[in-house]
């Protein structure tokens, strides 16, 4: 299996999907070669069946995304960036080739490569799971031509491919031309015992965002809408929690909008606080531009906080106990918002309800399904 | 002899407005969505099986009756959306075939929350139905079935000899729908009790693939029938079933054409109306239903309207508006509009992610909305009555 990010590194649900999938692999007794690229902080794990090789050294993550006007090749991802990459993968086929295994499991874009060239030197099956394209990091704006070229190259050469969604097998479909009969659609599982469960404490008039601050997740989105609901409502906190190129452009435009007061700007948040600020808050929500599936929806419910999502993101096919809203209709979304303030009945039958939903949703169950598509590669 | 006794029910709630916590000044009733449902159940429901029964009246001479119940709630959309659908109830009321029972007015929970409301509604309704179609019903249909030994007692005193609900075994044990019973410490009025079984065959199963009664045809439909011991079998259903739940495709205007004439065809069956079947039977026993039932869900409760926080606290404040509408008549009809049961339907969370029948009938994305919407035209209306806002 080749991935791009895994715990205590992580800045997307790729690398909580990779953590948890080879974990329960391992449980059902499948043994897995992980290479992944080398981070600052080492992997620490004791799952058995499982080997972790790191890879190189990349520092720099695929959603630092600036699309600048002018020189794409500026800032955001750099030069340097795309030739570690290729280093990257170039290297993990060296490392590969010298190992015996019957599947070939890459994770986005950024592995396919390698994955594409050892399907051919090793004569081993393909499996390209999708967590994101080009065009869902982008929001569509900018998408980088030769990204996409390469996630359709991969899309075509896998023997299986696995999605989070029914939006993004529909994607997949009409951008790629991806041959459906290949996918496979795993929604994203949750380990609800890490979270803080239904216990807590009183309201005290919290709305959190979580996510990267750039265009594919909203915060413009959630910053009107925290403007609309201060017209109503006085006494609200809105957390900005999570890093990212939007953070000062936020900071301005809560300035510019006269609620600066009222917004509090975490910037990095460790696990232990994101716990916290899940659990502390009285509604989740995630205005996501572009959401393939969106795990963080299923942390809040999971620390007990009823939740508002993006119409379009992949979570919201699974779960019904939640509000349901177009990213853009601030209007609404700010109606929701004021509604679970104001009627603690709405609050606490919504987490119930939902907290139940998620019960379904065991990373065994999501083992499980990926050893079928195995199966159907061989 | 056993009476095969049809009633529908017919009604078309008024659906609300989206109705944010921002809008001002805007009506709760959303007119344009209420006339495009009214307008495609009429042509699917309402104007082809008027026809149908106006048709068997007449084929089979006076012997083929049924009775319906209209709300007021729907009569008054008919007035407006669709007057030549009001019409053809009057033709069918005018061949005297027809009986009309009386509920509340508002298709309302009113029975659970005020006797004096429960009372006014029961008036209102009689009083449509008499001025509309001449009858003075004698036999009652609470809400959804909703009865209890209490509701019993009030229809009793309102001056019915008749009131409908559910068959259930809950309340039956061992004994069977097809009999009369007296309600637990009443003297003056019976009880008719659905035959659910018989009713849900066209209700809910009548085009179930799964079901082994499929496909289900009227010879085989009166063949059950007639094998049914007792005074009636009530068969009790919504009246959309017809080309609405059940869509022309699946037989169901065939099936009900061809329902008398095989029914016929068995000596020991007629049709009769409620209320002559209370006229010429006498009950055989008692029933006692301390708490309420309906005619509703698996459960038969009220749950479907008043389980959920939510449900219970939109029913609370809607009914805690009671004192002060009396000295704002000009809002009681809005206020009372927003009884209908409908409403809190919408709001039920039972099997929601199932996506089950709660799902089919609602216009809302969920119960949440549901809540919210119904929550701020409260609010809205308080702040007319002079009340304060929610904090």
């Amino acid at each position: 299996m080749i991935g791009w990010e895994f715990p205590p590194a992580k800045t997307g649900g790729l690398g909580t999907h990779c953590y948890e999938l080879v974990k329960n692999l391992s449980n059902k007794g499948i043994h897995v070669s992980l290479l992944i690229p080398k981070r600052t902080e080492n992997v620490k794990h004791n799952i058995p069946n499982v080997e972790i090789i790191e890879v190189g050294s990349v520092a720099i993550n695929p959603y630092n995304s600036v699309r600048p006007e002018g020189n794409i090749f500026e800032k955001g991802y750099g030069w340097n960036f795309f030739e570690e990459v290729k280093a990257f993968n170039k290297k993990c086929v060296e490392i590969a080739k010298k190992k015996a295994f019957d599947i070939i499991h890459c994770h986005d874009w950024m592995t396919i490569n390698a994955g594409i060239e050892l399907k051919k030197t090793m004569s081993k099956p393909l499996v390209f799971t999708v967590h994101s394209t080009e065009y869902d990091r982008t929001a569509h704006i900018y998408p980088m031509n030769f990204i996409v070229d390469i996630e359709k190259r991969g899309l075509e050469e896998a023997d299986m491919i696995i999605t989070v969604s029914e939006g993004m097998k529909k994607q997949l479909m009409e951008r790629y031309n991806a041959d459906q009969s290949k996918i496979t659609v795993i929604y994203n599982g949750i380990d609800s015992s890490k979270y803080f469960g239904l216990t807590k404490k009183d309201s005290n008039g919290t709305v959190l965002f979580l996510g990267r601050l750039t265009n594919q997740k909203g915060p413009y989105f959630f910053m009107h809408t925290a403007k609309k609901v201060l017209e109503k409502k006085k006494n609200v906190t809105f957390v900005m929690a999570g890093q990212g190129e939007q953070m000062p452009e936020m900071i301005k435009m809560a300035i510019d909008l006269k609620i600066i007061n009222n917004f509090i700007f975490t910037g990095y948040l460790s696990e232990e606080e994101i716990l916290r600020a899940y659990s502390t808050a009285d509604v989740y929500v995630m205005p996501s531009v572009a959401e393939p599936f969106g795990i963080t929806a299923l942390e809040a419910i999971a620390s007990g906080t009823p939740v508002i999502v993006s119409k379009n993101a992949g979570v919201a096919e699974k779960i019904a106990h939640c509000f349901k809203v177009d990213f853009w209709d601030t209007h609404e979304m700010a109606n929701q918002i004021i509604g679970l303030l104001k009627y603690s009945v709405l609050k606490e039958c919504m987490r119930r309800n939902s907290y139940k939903e998620i019960r379904n949703f065991g990373w065994d169950k999501v083992a499980e399904k990926t050893i079928e598509v195995y199966r159907r590669a061989l | 002899m056993t009476s095969v006794c049809f009633y529908f029910q017919v009604h078309q709630p008024m659906r609300l407005n989206k109705f944010s916590v921002f809008t001002k000044n805007s009506p709760y009733f959303d007119d344009n969505r209420n006339r495009e449902y009214f307008e495609r159940v009429s042509r699917k429901c309402y104007i082809p099986t008027n026809k149908i029964l106006l048709d068997l009246i007449n084929e089979f001479d006076g012997k083929f009756k049924i009775a319906f119940s209209l709300t007021g709630v729907f009569i008054e959309q008919c007035k407006k959306f669709a007057p030549e659908v009001l019409e053809s109830f009057k033709e069918l009321a005018k061949t005297g075939n027809v009986e009309f029972l009386n509920e509340t007015y508002y298709h309302s929970l009113a029975a659970l929350f005020s006797e004096k409301e429960f009372k006014e509604q029961t008036k209102l309704h009689k009083k449509a139905i008499k001025d509309l179609f001449g009858q003075n019903p004698k036999v009652f249909r609470n809400t959804e079935a909703m009865y209890s030994n209490n509701i019993a007692r009030l229809v009793e005193s309102f001056g019915y000899k008749g009131i409908i609900t559910e068959g259930h075994e809950s309340i039956l044990g061992w004994r069977s729908p097809n009999y009369l019973y007296t309600p637990n410490n009443c003297n003056n009025i019976s009880a008719l009790l659905r035959n659910y079984k018989l009713s849900d065959d066209i209700g809910f199963r009548f085009s179930a693939k799964w079901w082994e009664g499929y496909p289900l045809t009227a010879d085989k439909y009166a063949s059950w029938l007639s094998k049914c011991e007792g005074q009636c079998a009530n068969i009790f259903i919504d009246y959309e079933t017809f080309g609405e739940h059940q869509w022309e495709d699946t037989g169901i205007f065939s099936f009900l054409k061809y329902l008398p004439s095989e029914v016929f065809k068995y000596s020991n069956l007629d049709f009769k109306t409620p209320s002559e079947i209370i006229k010429l039977n006498r009950p055989v026993g008692i029933i006692d239903v301390p708490n309420t039932i309906s005619w509703a869900d698996i459960q038969r409760d009220t749950s479907a309207w008043l389980e959920n926080e939510m449900q219970k606290l939109a029913f609370e404040q809607m009914a805690g508006l009671e004192k002060y509408i009396k000295k704002n008549p000009e809002l009681m009809h809005i206020w009372r509009l927003l009884q209908t049961s409908d409403h809190f339907y919408y709001m039920c969370t039972k099997w929601f992610a199932d996506g089950d029948v709660h799902k089919y009938f609602n216009p809302y994305n969920s119960p949440y909305d549901a809540f919210i919407n119904y929550m701020n035209i409260l609010q809205d209306l308080k702040l007319k009555l002079g009340l304060n806002e929610d904090r």
